[in-house]
């Protein structure tokens, strides 16, 4: 009998524990989220450019950074990049469009690629530390929150990996062998120049694929459309500097100065201030290609 | 004498008060303008916040007018200049499908008064 009511009694002391160890869990649980809203509602988290991660944060991010390009980069055909003609159209472009924020052998990165972070990377540094997909995949897709954009809608696949290549080369350049190279290149710019800008003409007027309006989604990402136009199924500041797309594809004119259908789009979105020499839009260099998925786009918009 | 003066400094209180709100409520009066908008049938053009029938799509929603940034694409948006483009776009940008209402001068600021309440 005795041994029985003790049973019981631990029984019920058992019991009892546990609602209380679930009870103490709900509240701690419960607590964590209520001390997580308010450490995002009262602005704690300091977002300075210059308030670094701590290192344990710093290397958490890193890592979740590498992992995701290494896992992308896996399906990536790698061309041949051994062409010296490749580097040459590279470092072009390099010098056009990557110089500013992470600087080249000798060469300083200019103000808008110093107080950063993450501080964009030295890529004589990566070059040697990457594969070329995994290069080819940052530049071509960008990197959220790190101020790295995607360049896809303004290089092609082909320019994008002469870049690579150049980026390989200029691992192994002293800053003597940059400057010397880059002097050449100077006095050869502007008949590359002339090419290059041949050769975006003529990428300009092949409309041979269909429009494309998910890709032409992507590309008003691409473009910074969003940063002006508030833009249904398009997530963004929802700012209100132009008027909202909602319903432009039934709209009757465009910019208040054109009949809305799908050629004149693409002449708006290519160059608005040809149109309305009085526009705040800016005329943003889009593609023939380009505008023709983005009106497919707005066409959707109903 | 004291007396008159007290009552004019108590009269000019309010329009010395409140300086930016003085601007856009001096511009005209919110109901009035939406009454105004109906008649003049912007409409039929414009989908138009609280306005009856007022969802034509041949120019853009008028939805948070008083937030967008610039009018009509082409000037910084300012009540004055609000109140110059509804009664004569063609001279703000002479290339608008907007048309020349012939809006009164007052009913413009009315309708002003109430685009700015769309925010």
């Amino acid at each position: 009998m005795t041994i029985r009511t003790r049973q019981r009694l631990i029984e019920r002391i058992r019991k009892r524990v546990l609602i209380r160890l679930a009870l103490g869990l709900v509240g701690v649980v419960i607590a964590m989220a209520v001390g997580a809203v308010m450490f995002i509602f009262w602005g704690v988290y300091n977002v300075s450019a210059l308030q670094q991660h701590t290192e344990p944060v710093y290397t958490v991010l890193t890592t979740a950074l590498d992992r995701s390009i290494s896992q992308r980069a896996e399906e990536i055909d790698v061309p041949s990049l051994d062409d010296p003609a490749m580097a040459q159209q590279g470092l072009i472009y390099y010098r056009d469009k990557c110089v500013q924020c992470h600087g080249a052998p000798g060469v300083a990165r200019q103000d808008v690629g110093k107080g950063m972070t993450p501080v964009p990377p030295n890529l004589a540094h990566t070059a040697s530390n990457r594969t070329p997909a995994e290069i080819f995949w940052a530049i071509k897709h960008g990197i959220k929150m790190t101020g790295m954009p995607s360049w896809q809608f303004i290089f092609t696949d082909e320019e994008i990996w002469e870049i690579v290549a150049f980026m390989r080369q200029m691992s192994k350049l002293s800053p003597v062998e940059y400057q010397a190279i880059a002097a050449r290149v100077d006095s050869k710019e502007t008949a590359q120049t002339e090419e290059a800008e041949a050769s975006s003409a003529r990428s300009g007027t092949a409309p041979e694929v269909l429009p494309n309006a998910d890709r032409g989604r992507l590309a008003m990402y691409g473009y910074a459309c969003i940063a002006c136009h508030r833009i249904p199924g398009l997530v963004g500041p929802q700012a209100d500097v132009g008027p909202p797309l909602a319903g432009i594809g039934a709209r009757r004119y465009i910019a208040g100065v054109l009949t809305n259908n799908e050629d004149n789009m693409v002449r708006w979105l290519r160059h608005p201030t040809q149109v309305d020499p009085l526009t705040a839009m800016p005329d943003l260099e889009v593609t023939e290609r380009d505008a023709r998925d983005m009106a497919a786009y707005l066409e959707t918009l109903k | 004498m004291n007396a008159k003066v007290l009552v004019c400094l108590v009269l000019l209180l309010p329009v010395a008060g409140c300086g930016s709100e003085e601007t856009t409520s001096s511009l005209g009066d919110p109901v009035k303008g939406k009454a105004a908008i109906a008649e003049y049938g912007c409409g039929s053009c414009h989908a138009i916040p609280d306005v009856p029938g007022a969802n034509g799509r041949t120019g853009p929603t008028l939805e948070r007018i008083a937030k967008r940034t610039y009018l009509a694409g082409v000037l910084p948006n300012t009540p004055e200049d609000m109140v110059r483009w509804i009664r004569a776009p063609e001279t703000i940008d002479p290339r608008t499908a907007m048309p020349n209402m012939a809006v009164s001068v007052g009913d413009a600021r009315d309708i002003t008064a109430y685009l700015y309440t769309l925010k």
